[in-house]
């Protein structure tokens, strides 16, 4: 009797990642952003709920048109930042190079208008001390607007290097890692657009 | 990895949506149901970022859902907060 062993092949599904992309100490340091800010939007609401009145008063007079122009900067500036991981993950190290100096650009227009914003309020005597409702307005903002400053040196240090040919297709872990602390940038102000100009 | 296509589709959502809440603070509508419809389209947003952005919905195990989980976390403390103001 012919004693052949019949194998079918089995259709085979990639492997699931289990960790994230980029370096994941970067990781551990985004969760702890991302606590700060959870704790920060929760004081900021339950705060609310003691003064709405004043709250609601105070943020009428916040522009919202700016926020929507900071916040659509803010979006494609990460769409920036997908395409230069997905240049640099073709080994295309110019094109890479072309969507981060893309996404500081967009990241440099925010701080331009949220600035703007800050000019207008500080002319108009606005300060932490002013109320309750400005203090948090200001600090929260404010505490975003430096992680913009922070992601934007990280997309231009990434740009620089990327353009002295520091990564490839091979190796391109700190740019996954830069991209990542950006849109986490991203996704912050996400958040903080509808709760701070529009929820009222 | 997010192709370029997918980041598009991903991209205009996430202008549409903002562009929507952008016109419901212009209207000047206001209310519970009103805030929480605003807070869960931002919530939304801030999962698509997660999924397709931060490329987490490929992962098994705790980062791939770690995004949710925060947006949970952060939505229903809101949520609280306003049904509070409102005495919901």
């Amino acid at each position: 009797m012919d004693m052949h062993i019949k194998t079918t092949e089995q259709p085979t599904r990639p492997a699931q990642r289990r960790y994230p992309p980029g370096d994941l100490a970067l990781w551990i340091f985004i969760l702890a952003e991302l606590s700060v800010f959870a704790v920060f939007f929760s004081a900021y609401a339950f705060t609310r709920a003691q003064h709405v009145e004043l709250f609601s008063t105070y943020q009428a007079t916040l522009d919202c048109n700016s926020a929507l122009a900071n916040t659509l900067v803010l979006i494609t500036a990460s769409f920036f930042v997908v395409r230069a991981v997905a240049a640099i993950q073709r080994d295309r190290s110019a094109e890479t190079v072309r969507w981060l100096w893309l996404a500081v650009l967009m990241a440099g227009l925010f701080l331009l208008i949220k600035g703007h914003e800050y000019a207008h309020h500080l002319a108009a005597g606005v300060t932490l001390s002013t109320n309750t409702f400005y203090m948090f307005y200001l600090s929260l903002t404010f505490f975003h607007f430096m992680h913009v400053i922070l992601g934007m040196l990280v997309l231009l240090v990434l740009a620089v290097r990327t353009r002295r040919g520091h990564y490839s297709a091979a190796e391109h872990t700190d740019i996954e890692s830069g991209a990542s602390y950006w849109h986490m940038v991203d996704l912050v102000w996400i958040v903080l657009f509808p709760l701070v100009y529009v929820m009222r | 990895m997010t192709n370029t296509r997918s980041a598009w589709i991903v991209y205009l959502l996430l202008s549409g949506l903002t562009l929507f809440t952008w016109g419901v603070a212009r209207a000047g509508y206001s209310g519970l149901g009103v805030t929480l419809l605003v807070l869960g389209v931002a919530l939304l947003k801030g999962q698509m970022i997660g999924d397709w952005f931060m490329s987490l919905r490929g992962l098994r195990g705790f980062w791939r859902w770690v995004i949710v989980l925060w947006l949970l976390l952060v939505g229903g403390l809101i949520t609280a907060a306003f049904m509070i103001a409102t005495g919901g």
